[in-house]
């Protein structure tokens, strides 16, 4: 476990442990800075991530990308070892997230608070933005923090949200945000508007790795992001507040402070989103900005959204997993873990201890019925125990012999999915399909299963010893 | 040092109610010019595709006039009566 500070620490940890690549050469904002971060994400998940600091026609903008794009990254994020197998990394995430509250600790002054921009304010000149992908409508802020209180219970800090929402960069102050309706700031605009008011928010972009996953975890709504990053990262979460009462995360590069405009819509979009189509144009609320303000030589983050895998899917992995895995335990504990890595939990895998037939299709229908489930999760696919659901060979071998169609395959029509899923029909309705994976168990007698393969005595030892021995190796 | 141009008609919706953004900060390299009607933003040294109207895609291509069809999100509630 461990507490960066702020963004230019976790930055120079990953330099010092060969995770962050800086590009020496110029380049230009398009389309450089998306391909490169877009090829990055082809090479391989143990990547590094990457620093733009000369590009062309700029005196000293700095762009980071891909910094949770890897799982090295991931796991140096968490503070644990690069090495660390997504399976440690998932037991790891869910012990802490159990942890549940930890603490604030409020302080006078932060380092962005080194430069203030009040009046003129141009984000087009403050900020180094660029486009992501051909036919996104403009230039997005995609990587940043959105904090807002409830209108109705301002004082209530444990319903204050840290949320990641896209922003649109539509004007010198002007800014499109993308609430999906379930998240909880899409509450805070509803009372604010029912009220006749604005909504006074603040945008923090550029932090130490920990803040962003957890506005990308979809916690309860009384379940404050601060509090669970500070068991996330072991010490109490350090932040500031604004003259409007926003708490601020103390490590950011840049804070944007302004408000959602009560009652307006405008066109906002399209985008290139998570599932890897482009989102279509909407009429989304609209956010004046009044201040900015930033460190001396700001570092901008961005993340790379296109084709899965990209960064996107590294920051909404243990995110989605852990949650869903939690509340599943709840009502079954046999359940050894979860993993929801792909495409936000379209697909689900479980693996399960399995008490008797018929068990695993419940647990599969528990998935679909998990906050996060019942708007996302359309395959699950449920495994024993021995197979690890972060291993995409033992989950096929388990479909290819402990699944027979005739009687492991259920289909439940007509659910709710999420309006961005392509699939939908309607958009935002789709079928759902439980694969049972395991190994029928009785009074289910079907099959012909004789003893499974375990491994040579030894094998855990030789395991550990090759590893070392191939780590020397390569030294 | 080159000419800033002056603000083109929107490639995406063809508005002339287009601004230059920014220039950059090393005189000459490039503009930003954004739309006021469909808020679409572009780089003078992008791609022909994001920056001529005539290359523009057309399944990206937008008519203001259909602006007031796109769905509302989130929906904007009833205000509450005041009490007094």
């Amino acid at each position: 476990m461990r507490c960066y500070k702020d963004f230019r620490e976790f930055l120079s940890v990953l330099e010092q442990q060969g995770q962050l690549l800086r590009i020496k050469d110029e380049v230009k904002f398009e389309p450089d800075l998306a391909a490169a971060a877009c090829a990055l994400a082809q090479i391989s998940d143990g990547v590094p991530a990457i620093l733009f600091d000369r590009i062309a026609g700029c005196a000293d903008a700095q762009v980071a990308m891909n910094v949770h794009g890897s799982w090295p990254n991931h796991a140096l994020a968490l503070g644990m070892d690069k090495e660390a197998s997504l399976r440690d990394q998932f037991f790891e995430f869910v012990r802490r997230f159990k942890l549940f509250p930890g603490e604030l600790e409020r302080v006078a002054a932060a380092p962005w608070q080194e430069v203030t921009v009040d009046n003129g304010i141009n984000l087009f000149e403050l900020l180094p933005l660029f486009r992501l992908n051909r036919g996104d409508g403009g230039y997005y802020i995609d990587k940043a923090c959105i904090i807002s209180r409830d209108p109705d219970d301002w004082d209530n800090d444990d319903v204050e949200n840290v949320g990641v929402y896209r922003l649109m960069v539509k004007g010198p102050n002007r800014l499109g945000i993308q609430p999906v309706p379930q998240h909880d700031i899409a509450i805070h605009i509803g009372h604010a508007e029912a009220r006749g008011e604005d909504l006074h928010i603040a945008i923090s972009i550029s932090n130490e790795p920990i803040i962003l996953l957890m506005g990308a975890t979809p916690l309860l709504y009384t379940q404050l992001e601060y509090k669970m990053a500070a068991v996330m990262q072991g010490a109490p979460y350090k932040v500031v507040k604004t003259a409007k009462g926003l708490d601020v995360p103390w490590g950011s590069e840049y804070v944007l402070e302004g408000r959602v405009l009560a009652r307006q819509r405008e066109l906002e979009g399209p985008f290139g989103e998570f599932p890897g189509y482009y989102s279509g144009g909407h009429r989304y609320p609209v956010i004046e900005i009044d201040r900015v303000s930033h460190r001396k030589n700001p570092i901008f983050e961005s993340v790379y959204v296109g084709r899965p895998w990209t960064e996107l899917d590294f920051l909404q992995a243990m995110t989605t997993s852990a949650p869903i895995f939690i509340q599943l335990n709840k009502m079954f504990p046999e359940v050894v873990a979860v993993n929801a890595l792909y495409t936000h939990g379209l697909v689900v895998i479980v693996s399960t201890r399995v008490r008797y037939g018929g068990f695993a299709k419940s647990v599969g229908m528990g998935v679909l019925t998990t906050p996060h489930g019942l708007g996302y999760a359309k395959f699950v696919i449920v495994v024993d125990e021995d197979v690890d659901p972060f291993n995409l060979n033992q989950v096929m071998w388990a479909m290819s012999v402990r699944a027979n169609p005739a009687g492991d395959v259920v289909i439940i029509p007509n659910l709710a999915e999420n309006l961005l899923d392509p699939a939908g029909e309607p958009n935002g309705m789709a079928h759902k399909m439980i694969i049972d994976a395991t190994t029928p168990r009785a009074p289910d007698r079907r099959g012909d299963y004789g003893e499974v393969l375990d491994t040579p005595e030894q094998t855990d030892a030789w395991r550990a010893k090759l590893l070392s021995l191939i780590k020397a190796m390569k030294r | 040092m080159a000419e800033t141009p002056s603000s083109p008609v929107c490639p995406r919706c063809r508005s002339a109610t287009t601004s230059t953004r920014s220039t950059s900060p090393v005189a000459g390299v490039w503009t930003v010019f954004g739309c006021d009607t469909c808020f679409y933003t572009w780089r003078s040294t992008e791609p022909a595709e994001n920056t001529d109207p005539d290359k523009y895609p057309e399944v990206f291509r937008l008519n203001p006039a259909d602006f007031a069809k796109l769905p509302e999100v989130p929906t904007i509630p009833p205000l509450r009566q005041k009490t007094r």
